[in-house]
This record gives C-alpha cells, sequence and structure tokens, in this order.
C-alpha cells in the first residue's frame, strides 16, 4: 500500500478503531453504551439519506416513512410472527425496501422541491396509517407488548436483551454490512454513474444514461438501507410509534446529512453523532436546547455549507 | 512547519476553541455526589406537553424538599435529577430512561406525561428493573394489559374517569348521550370506557363523530350533534380542539339547550379558556380547594410560597410520586426494587401525601393508585381567581376503579 493509499484510508480507519473501540472509552467522557447505538443507528440512516442526496443529488424529505415501516416490520414481526430478532430485522428491512421500490416510479421523474414534496406526502399516508390503525399498530400509544429477543447462534446465545455492549456490536455489524454495501456500490460504475447524474443530469442524459432507472434504483437501495436503521432503532428502543414516520423525523435525517458534510461519505455519521450527543447534552442543560441546537444549524449552513467533515477536509488539503 | 507564529485567525480559533472546551467540559465531569438517593424525572418540558410536565416537576421539588426535612430516604439525602423527554419522540424518551439508569444510576424513575412516552419507559423499567411511577399518564394499558410488577401509576386511568363521571351525568343530565371524540387511539379509548360505563346505567349512545386531530371548526359536528336530540354532548378533544369546540358550542346556544360535558379535565387547560367557555361537567383527578380536608391548605400554601400560583393536579401526582419513592424505600428498609414493589401493595398514602377526603392506596396486582375522582363543572368566575371548578361530588376510587379482573393486568413477579 503506497502512502497516498495509506492517505486515502485514514478517515476509515480512524472512523472503524474509533467504532469499535468504543466500549472502552465512551464511559470516560460521560456517556453510555445506548448513546452509542443510537448515534450508530441514526447514523446509518443519514448515511443512506446522503446516499441520494449527496450522491445522487436528490433530495428526500420522506426518509422517515422507511424508517417507521423498517421500524414497525421488526416490531410487528416479533410482537406476531415470529419471536426472533434476526427474523424481524429482515422483515423490517424488506418491508421499507419493498415498499420504496414500489413507490419509486411514481415519483423519480419529479425534480427538485416537487420531489421533495411527494416525498413527504407518501411519508404522511404512512404516518397516518400507524397513527389511526388502533387494533394493529397500537396507534398514538405505540406497539408495545414486545422486546428485542437473545440471539441463538447455535453454539452459543447473544443475550442482546440485558446487555448493552453485546447490542452496540450487533447494530455495529450490521451498520458494517449496510455501509459496506454502499461504499462499494458507489465505487462501482454504478456509483460513478450516480454521480454523473448529481453534477449534469442533462449531459448524464445526452450520454445515454437511462437517468430515471438510475435515481429509481439509488432510491430503492437508500430506502433499503434506512428501514434497516428504522428495524434497528426499534430494537434499540424496544417500543415504536409514529413519531418514527412523522415528516420531523425526516426532516431530523437531513439536518445530520447536512451538519456533517453531505459530499463525504462519512459526513452524516459526524453529523448523527454531533445532533444526537448535541441533543442528549443540552436538553439536560436547558429546556431551550432546541434553540441551541437549530443555532448550530444555522451557523453550519451559513459558514460552512460543506459540513463539519467539510472544513476538517479542506484543512487537511491546504 | 517551520516557523511557529500565532496568525489572528488561529488565536480566533483557540479562543472558540477554549470556549467549546468550557461548555464541554461538565459533559465529561458528571460524577454526581454517590451517597445520595436518586429519583430521576424523564418528563415533557417542551412542546404541547410542557406546561403540565413542569407542574409535575414543581410538585416532585417540593416533595423532595420535605422528604430530606424529614430524615431523607433511609437517612441519605433525596436528589431529583430531571431530563426533557420532549413531549412526543418516544426515542428521546427511551434514551433519557437509559442515560439515568445505566449512567446516573439512579433508584427510582419517574415518568411521563405522554401515554405512549410512559409505555415505552416502563418498557425500559421493566428491563432494567427499576421501580418506576408514572405521574401522569393515563392509557390504561400502563396498569392494564401491558402492565408490570415493578411499574406503578398515580394518575387514573381513562376508565376510572369514565366510570366517575357517568353516574351523576345520568342522574343530572339525562340518558341520551352524543360524542364528540378526537379520532385516535386516546380518542377512541375513553369513548369506549364511556359508551360502557353510560351503557352500565342505563343510558344509550345516540350518536358520535370522530373528528380529525386539529379540527378547528366544529359546526357541521355540532349540527348534527343538536339534531340528534342528545340529553348530553359530550366533548373528548383535548389541547386546542378542545378550546375551538368548547367556544363554538356556546356560540351555536347549545349550552342553553344540552347538557355539555367530557371526561378529564385540567385546571391547566381551563385557564387557557376564555370564560364564557368554562362550561360543562368534567373529572378533575385532585383539586386544591378542598374546604374541610386536612393538609390541603399547607400543600396549596407550599406551593404557593414556591410559584406565585395555586397547585394543579398535575402539581400533585408529582408530588405523590416523589413520595411514594421515599415511602417505598423507608417502609422496606431497602431500595432493592422487588422489595419495594412488595412493601407499595395495597399501599396507602398517609394523609398528608393523599391530600384527600378518602385517601389512596396502591391497589394489589395492578399497582394502580386508587384516589378520590372530583366531579363538578367548569365555571367562568369563582371564589378566587384560580378557581375555575366547582366540585359536586367527590367519587370514591374503588366506586370508579372497576374490578381487578376489568383492568386486564396479568402480573408476573421476578422469581
Amino acid at each position: 500500500m503506497g502512502s497516498n493509499d495509506l492517505q486515502k484510508q485514514a478517515p476509515n480507519i480512524v472512523v472503524w478503531v474509533l467504532l469499535l473501540a468504543l466500549p472502552l472509552w465512551l464511559p470516560y467522557v460521560g456517556g453510555y453504551m445506548e448513546l452509542g447505538s443510537r448515534v450508530v443507528v441514526l447514523a446509518l440512516a443519514a448515511m443512506a439519506l446522503n446516499f441520494l442526496l449527496g450522491y445522487t443529488g436528490v433530495l428526500s424529505f420522506g426518509h422517515a416513512a422507511y424508517f417507521g415501516l423498517g421500524a414497525y416490520g421488526a416490531g410487528m414481526t416479533i410482537r406476531y410472527l415470529v419471536p426472533s430478532t434476526g427474523v424481524g430485522l429482515l422483515v423490517g428491512t424488506l418491508v421499507g425496501a419493498v415498499a420504496g421500490a414500489i413507490i419509486g416510479p411514481m415519483i423519480i421523474r419529479l425534480r427538485g422541491v416537487y420531489f421533495a414534496m411527494v416525498t413527504i406526502a407518501f411519508a404522511q399516508v404512512f404516518y397516518f396509517i400507524a397513527f389511526r390503525w388502533n387494533s394493529v399498530t397500537g396507534g398514538d400509544d405505540g406497539l408495545t407488548g414486545w422486546t428485542r429477543l437473545p440471539i441463538h447462534l447455535g453454539f452459543t446465545t447473544i443475550d442482546i436483551l440485558h446487555n448493552p455492549v453485546a447490542f452496540y456490536f450487533l447494530v455495529l455489524a450490521v451498520f458494517a454490512v449496510a455501509v459496506g454495501v454502499m461504499a462499494w456500490l458507489l465505487r462501482s460504475p454504478f456509483g460513478r454513474t450516480l454521480i454523473a447524474i448529481r453534477e449534469n443530469e442533462r449531459r448524464a442524459r445526452f450520454l445515454g444514461i437511462p437517468v430515471d432507472q438510475h435515481i429509481w434504483i439509488s432510491w430503492t437501495i437508500s430506502c433499503a438501507v434506512v428501514s434497516v436503521a428504522g428495524a434497528l432503532y426499534a430494537l434499540l428502543n424496544n417500543f415504536v410509534d409514529p413519531r418514527a414516520l412523522y415528516w420531523t423525523q425526516s426532516g431530523d435525517f437531513v439536518i445530520m446529512a447536512v451538519l456533517g458534510g453531505m459530499r463525504s461519505f462519512w459526513g452524516p455519521l459526524i453529523g448523527a453523532a454531533i445532533f444526537v450527543v448535541l441533543q442528549d447534552y443540552l436538553s439536560s442543560q436547558t429546556e431551550n436546547w432546541m434553540s441551541f441546537v437549530g443555532l448550530f444549524f444555522v451557523l453550519v449552513v451559513m459558514f460552512f455549507p460543506r459540513g463539519i467533515l467539510g472544513i476538517i477536509r479542506r484543512k487537511v488539503a491546504s | 512547519m517551520n516557523d511557529i507564529k500565532f496568525s489572528r485567525r488561529s488565536l480566533v480559533k483557540a479562543a472558540a476553541l477554549a470556549g467549546v472546551a468550557q461548555v464541554a467540559s461538565p459533559f465529561v465531569l458528571t460524577a454526581r455526589a454517590a451517597d445520595n438517593v436518586k429519583i430521576g424525572l424523564d418528563n415533557p418540558l417542551t412542546g404541547t406537553y410542557a406546561a403540565v410536565g413542569k407542574n409535575e416537576l414543581i410538585g416532585c421539588q417540593l416533595a423532595i424538599e420535605q422528604i430530606n426535612a424529614k430524615g431523607g430516604i433511609l437517612g441519605r439525602k433525596a436528589e431529583l435529577l430531571v431530563e426533557d423527554s420532549t413531549s412526543g419522540d418516544a426515542g428521546t424518551a427511551v434514551q433519557k430512561a437509559r442515560k439515568l439508569i445505566d449512567r446516573d444510576k439512579i433508584d427510582f424513575l419517574l415518568g411521563n406525561v405522554n401515554s405512549a412516552l410512559a409505555l415505552a419507559m416502563a418498557g425500559v423499567a421493566a428491563e432494567k428493573g427499576v421501580l418506576h411511577i408514572v405521574p401522569g399518564g393515563h392509557t390504561d394499558a400502563i396498569t392494564g394489559a401491558t402492565c408490570h410488577w415493578n411499574v406503578f401509576r398515580v394518575c387514573n386511568t381513562t376508565q376510572m374517569e369514565a366510570n366517575a363521571v357517568t353516574p351523576s351525568l345520568i342522574k343530572n343530565a339525562g340518558k341520551k348521550w352524543y360524542y364528540i371524540t378526537p379520532d385516535y387511539a386516546f380518542g377512541h379509548t375513553l369513548q369506549a370506557g364511556l359508551e360502557k360505563a353510560c351503557a352500565k346505567n342505563g343510558g344509550t349512545k345516540v350518536g358520535g363523530d370522530l373528528t380529525p386531530l386539529g379540527t378547528t371548526d366544529f359546526s357541521s359536528y355540532l349540527i348534527k350533534a343538536q339534531a340528534a336530540n342528545p340529553d348530553v354532548i359530550i366533548f373528548l378533544t383535548q389541547g386546542d380542539d378542545m378550546v375551538n369546540a368548547l367556544k363554538q358550542a356556546v356560540q351555536f346556544g347549545l349550552d342553553k339547550k344540552v347538557h355539555l360535558a367530557g371526561a378529564q379535565q385540567e385546571l391547566e387547560a381551563l385557564e387557557g379558556l376564555p370564560p364564557e367557555a368554562r362550561i360543562g361537567t368534567w373529572v378533575f383527578e385532585w383539586y386544591w380547594n378542598q374546604p374541610g380536608v386536612p393538609h390541603v391548605a399547607e400543600f396549596v400554601a407550599e406551593i404557593k410560597k414556591k410559584t406565585g400560583r395555586v397547585p394543579t393536579a398535575r402539581t400533585w401526582f408529582g408530588f405523590a410520586s416523589t413520595w411514594t419513592c421515599a415511602l417505598a424505600a423507608n417502609g422496606a428498609k431497602s431500595l432493592k426494587a422487588v422489595d419495594m414493589a412488595k412493601h407499595l401493595q395495597d399501599f396507602h398514602l398517609p394523609p398528608e401525601i393523599a391530600l384527600m377526603p378518602d385517601g389512596a392506596f396502591y391497589r394489589k396486582g395492578q399497582n394502580q393508585l386508587i384516589p378520590n375522582l372530583y366531579v363538578g363543572h367548569a365555571q367562568a368566575k369563582g371564589s378566587a381567581p384560580d378557581d375555575l371548578f366547582k366540585v359536586t361530588d367527590v367519587v370514591k376510587g374503588p366506586d370508579a376503579a372497576g374490578t381487578l379482573e376489568e383492568s386486564g393486568c396479568k402480573m408476573t413477579w421476578p422469581a
């Protein structure tokens, strides 16, 4: 590996070392294990959104729908069908991905603000279904009466319910697979094509690239990954309520992506970490914490439009 | 880098970094006094439920002061840790509950105003085996279908409120009821509860409408309701929806023709209503104006000294919940959740905490507090500016609570 390669790999190495060693250093900075799990889960959701926003150039304001579908899919599977964490995760992911794949063709021809508005509209449809269908989803009271269950591997059983560190590593493993797939896709010719579409859609079209089809695939992948995050989120809370599908949740994902830097792969992870930790810390100090989170976001957007990671990158480059 | 020099820019940056470090340091140094007994309150301080959440907080704070003045919990000082759960985000509420339990090592968990958040927190409490007291989340499931051995509740279930108001409504207003109900889980359960209680007392439902959350124009519902010719129109709408519905009912002159009523009502909500819309028959879960009931006047005076306002039912919820923690620990002589939960079975709150004519107790096998309920009517003007409710009937808790079987709670204790 040349020194150039090493420099390129440096951010990846730093991120993975920090994440893998999290249980060792988090307690010393006043954190607790579930905070780490929450950062990783929401980071996965923000990175999934960024696959679409940062690398395809399409802004979705309705990703909470697929996040929530993943969450309800996982929760309802464990509650009603099969008492198994693994099956719950799988079904949650499938539900979100299939919903995304079906809704995709209806919206991919739209661009810009129209695309964002229609994604919100579809998200609200799912929100109201979850909110109103009391007998199945528990409505506003949320889906209760279930918990994540120990994972049986044949030779051993991992108690992810009572051992927060074990659960963190489950989350991290799923995160690694999902992020790995996204990174691999972005390095492939398919990923390069997406970036070409982002940079200049008309030129891509003239080059003979089936743009709508590419956006549809990108959208479906993004929905699938965000529903993985949703399923993990349900397992993290042992609870799902319609708020997970609400448009403010979509807004939070966009904020995380923009905060961290939507042109960089790890940006949304940084954004999610800042968002979650800031919220966790400030809201214990003052009840006006939302003003501070908002102010911070405004400052970042005004002065560092490429996000936190954008500034660091520029520093390294100069 | 060959030579080191400070540019203006790097100086500014260093200053900014130093500033950040100032703010960030408490996050690093969060060690709290280890020998205190900690009560963690995870309740809304922002959003829709901020006002009621803060009133519960005030009640908790007063209780902590009193507990410490009387020797603390097992001889140790009681300390209240407060986290904002937000008014609707279950993820945040759950995360804060875990933060309090895992990092701050609390001995008791309190919360939440929002029923969904209370259920989610009860899940965490059950997972971690921490004694959890729900001051003010009303959904039946908390001490019903999803009850837990370590989760107790101070406020009433929606069914208890329905059972409390029904007999006097049937007697004084009539048997034909019409419902205006918000279209979500809370409204549906409340209406089902009232229908059940109404039928039991010989009443009938002549019609009803489900109104979408956030309805501003109730005129079509009110016209329809009037056409059904009921004796009573039941308003189950909450918050702004209730304000709009009641205001429009008064504009239509419905209050002159039909009896207007509802189930749960709160002083916080009546304060928000214009005087002409303070009408109808309701249930209060606690009221500050209880002449002749011992200790109530002292409690009201102490809260008034703290805040300048009278306590509401919410203030009392917080007060009673926090005191329950101390009484459970001191009574069981232990901070082990199982011992304390066992001690609280059929536990009667002492009169200076219960602040009710017939007292209040945690029903065995359900962990639900069975208090008095106050049926009466809202009034535009009372004896004092804060006196917006006229209590006509004080219902005994056991009469409103139904049987243990009806609650649907099947409690399992840890082996």
